[in-house]
């Protein structure tokens, strides 16, 4: 059974890493952030997870959808890497749609999207590698 | 025809698009699973063919170069993608080697051994084509990386217990040669302030000689050990017998080659002066793989290690070529190097044939060994794959008519031509040796008798999916044998286009505002 302190710390943190994540992930590309990072504050958040209630509670969790999860940050990230070849543009060529809302305008473009593939690929595989690591030794008692 | 610069980018996306997608379809072994990845598997290979005959038919018919611009930065601030002929000639003949080695794959692998293997593949053509496409170094060191840890992943799939031995050895040694590049381009951008081929082709010409010197020098380390020159190979012998059959082959036919192809690019871009005072050492350093290489082979007994050790020797030829790129009295300049290029489109097809013949022989057999009764009797129980080995082996010698036969002939010559008369020996020699070589492979593993005391008679039959990629590249080898001039001059536009290094810097255009960082430190 892990310490209290772990779980305590794990009930405080997890949102805020989360959060956290979200944060650097919608502020990357022209500020110091971005979807790789994101993708290392979550693993983190997950290794809390690990840490306070162990491996098997996370794999239980999440363990089938990492590397479904990896494939699908790629083809996100490769998607809107050709969305640029769209209107005779080039390949990774940024395309930036604007949403009105009222007085407030909102600027999506294709580096986030590409940011968000890569947020989705680097937090599943760290996940995924830390998840292999913290496995017992066959033998060894838990 | 003028075809958009954007369908440079597919021989990264395509297989990075199929690789992701059957990612999605990986969650339990099974053999659904499997089969949707070998699926997906062999679109992505044909797909990948189509496109590099498409760049091969722009760049080296229509003898053009090709630049994208990634994202529109131009260069050196961007990505900058670059295919000319050597490239489109490299990517044409990898993707020739992945839709056979997808076929291959289908008659050769279980199971277990065959989840993920598809991917994985996926990944390591992805990982060449960027390789053979980069236009900066920084650029060539990510798809190197790429490439290294799929071919690692491929190399220990499976699990069988030497594969992990074999395995290790060649990540760590080629981690070391990766490190090595890394500190180069370090050096590099860290002196001249840019690391695209163009920008630094520019500036290495004012670059002072000692830093000319140690960049060249660093390469050389690193690509050499990536292509198994000597005396860096051991890693290769070490390690490419243990993994699957399939996996050799590709490997066996793909990836020191990548090396080369990088040595190729980089010495005549940036170092033309290098090639003409280097050229006593490169020489030497052809020979002495050469030589490493067959001696090699003789000492060891299985047949994928023999073949493992002839990679080696036949690696010095391509070198050979390189270093033969810039004298020459009757034939023009350029002759070696387009004969390099040329024994290069010949190895990669003939070497993974005879992998892919020795590996189904191994599998049907279950064992690879050389000894007297081991193996043998595989005239008479398959006669087809005996064919297409001895076929194979003859065409890696250097018989008349096959591809090899053509490919030493023009090494040599440029090599009389331009007086080498030590290197026109050595590889004369080798060439005498190799055949030996063969013919103790097709003594003791096709022809003569097993016996049935020692090893039990075949485990599996050989099925049609086995033989049919290996019969494929066996008839290309003797297609470009038969038909050289076509390939001949191929390879004579690349090799051209490889000296015209003005033709290169004017086709990227790297524009020059941020100043070089000064010297004095």
């Amino acid at each position: 059974m892990p310490e209290l302190y772990l779980a305590l710390l794990d009930r405080i943190l997890t949102p805020v890493l989360l959060l956290l994540a979200v944060v650097f992930l919608l502020a990357g590309h022209n500020a110091p952030g971005g979807g790789f990072i994101a993708g290392l504050v979550v693993a983190t958040a997950f290794l809390m997870q690990i840490l306070a209630r162990g491996d098997s509670f996370v794999r239980k969790l999440i363990g089938i959808y990492l590397q479904p999860a990896m494939g699908v940050g790629l083809l996100i990230a490769l998607l809107s890497a050709l969305t640029g070849i769209g209107n005779n543009g080039v390949f990774f060529q940024g395309v930036w749609w604007k949403l009105s809302l009222g007085s407030f305008e909102l600027e999506f473009g294709s580096p986030t999207t590409f940011d968000i593939g890569v947020f989705l690929v680097v937090s599943a595989f760290v996940t995924s590698y830390l998840l292999e690591l913290s496995r017992p030794a066959e033998g060894a008692a838990r | 025809m003028n075809i958009n610069a954007n369908w440079l980018a597919a021989p990264v996306v395509i297989p990075l698009l199929f690789a992701a997608s059957s990612l999605l379809a990986a969650t339990r072994v099974n053999l659904r699973q499997m089969r949707i990845q070998r699926n997906l598997a062999l679109i992505a290979s044909v797909l990948n063919l189509g496109v590099a005959l498409l760049l091969l038919y722009t760049t080296t018919i229509q003898d053009q170069r090709m630049v994208l611009y990634a994202g529109l930065w131009q260069a050196p601030f961007g990505i900058t993608l670059v295919a000319d002929a050597l490239s489109a000639i490299m990517l044409t003949l990898t993707a020739v080697l992945m839709v056979t080695i997808v076929l291959y794959a289908i008659g050769t692998l279980d199971q277990r051994e065959g989840l993920n293997f598809h991917p994985l593949l996926l990944f390591l053509l992805m990982g060449v084509n960027g390789a053979f496409l980069a236009g900066d170094l920084f650029n060539l060191y990510v798809f190197f990386e790429v490439l290294l840890m799929a071919s690692f992943v491929l190399l220990s799939l499976g699990g069988r217990p030497g594969q992990v031995n074999g395995g290790l050895r060649y990540v760590v040694l080629n981690l070391l040669a990766s490190t090595v590049f890394l500190t180069t381009a370090g050096v590099v951008y860290g002196t001249l302030g840019t690391l695209n081929l163009a920008h630094l082709a520019v500036r290495m010409e004012a670059a002072p000689l000692t830093l000319r010197i140690i960049v060249a020098g660093m390469l050389l380390i690193a690509y050499g050990s990536k292509a198994g020159l000597f005396p860096l190979f051991f890693w290769l012998p070490a390690s490419y017998h243990t993994p699957h059959p399939a996996v050799t082959a590709i490997f066996g036919g793909l990836l020191t080659k990548v090396g080369i192809y990088a040595l190729f690019r980089v010495f005549t871009l940036l170092f033309p002066d290098l090639l003409q005072a280097w050229q006593p050492l490169l020489l030497g350093i052809a020979g002495l793989t050469m030589l490493a290489g067959v001696f090699g082979a003789m000492a060891v007994n299985t047949i994928r290690r023999v073949l493992s050790f002839h990679i080696i020797s036949q690696v010095g030829y391509m070198v050979m070529g390189l270093g033969l790129a810039s004298s020459g009295n009757q034939l023009a300049i350029g002759f070696g190097l387009a004969a390099g290029i040329f024994y290069i489109m010949h190895h990669m097809i003939v070497k993974t044939a005879l992998l892919m013949a020795g590996g189904a022989a191994e599998l049907t057999m279950g064992t690879g060994q050389l000894k007297e009764g081991y193996l043998g009797g595989l005239v008479k129980r398959f006669p087809l794959l005996a064919a297409v080995f001895f076929v194979a082996a003859f065409s890696l010698a250097g018989i008349p008519p096959s591809s090899g036969f053509v490919s030493k002939l023009g090494l040599l010559q440029a090599a009389l031509d331009s007086q080498h008369w030590m290197i026109a020996g050595v590889s004369l020699l080798v060439s005498a040796l190799t055949l030996m070589s063969m013919v103790r492979l097709w003594q003791k593993g096709f022809a003569g008798k097993q016996h049935e005391d020692v090893l039990p008679p075949p485990r599996r039959p050989i099925y049609g999916f086995t033989l049919a990629p290996i019969i494929i590249l066996v008839v290309i080898s003797l297609g470009m044998g038969i038909f050289s001039d076509t390939f001949i001059r191929w390879s004579q536009t690349a090799a051209d286009q490889l000296i015209d290094r003005a033709g290169y810097i004017e086709a990227v255009a790297p524009t020059d505002v941020i100043a070089p960082v000064s010297m004095d430190h």
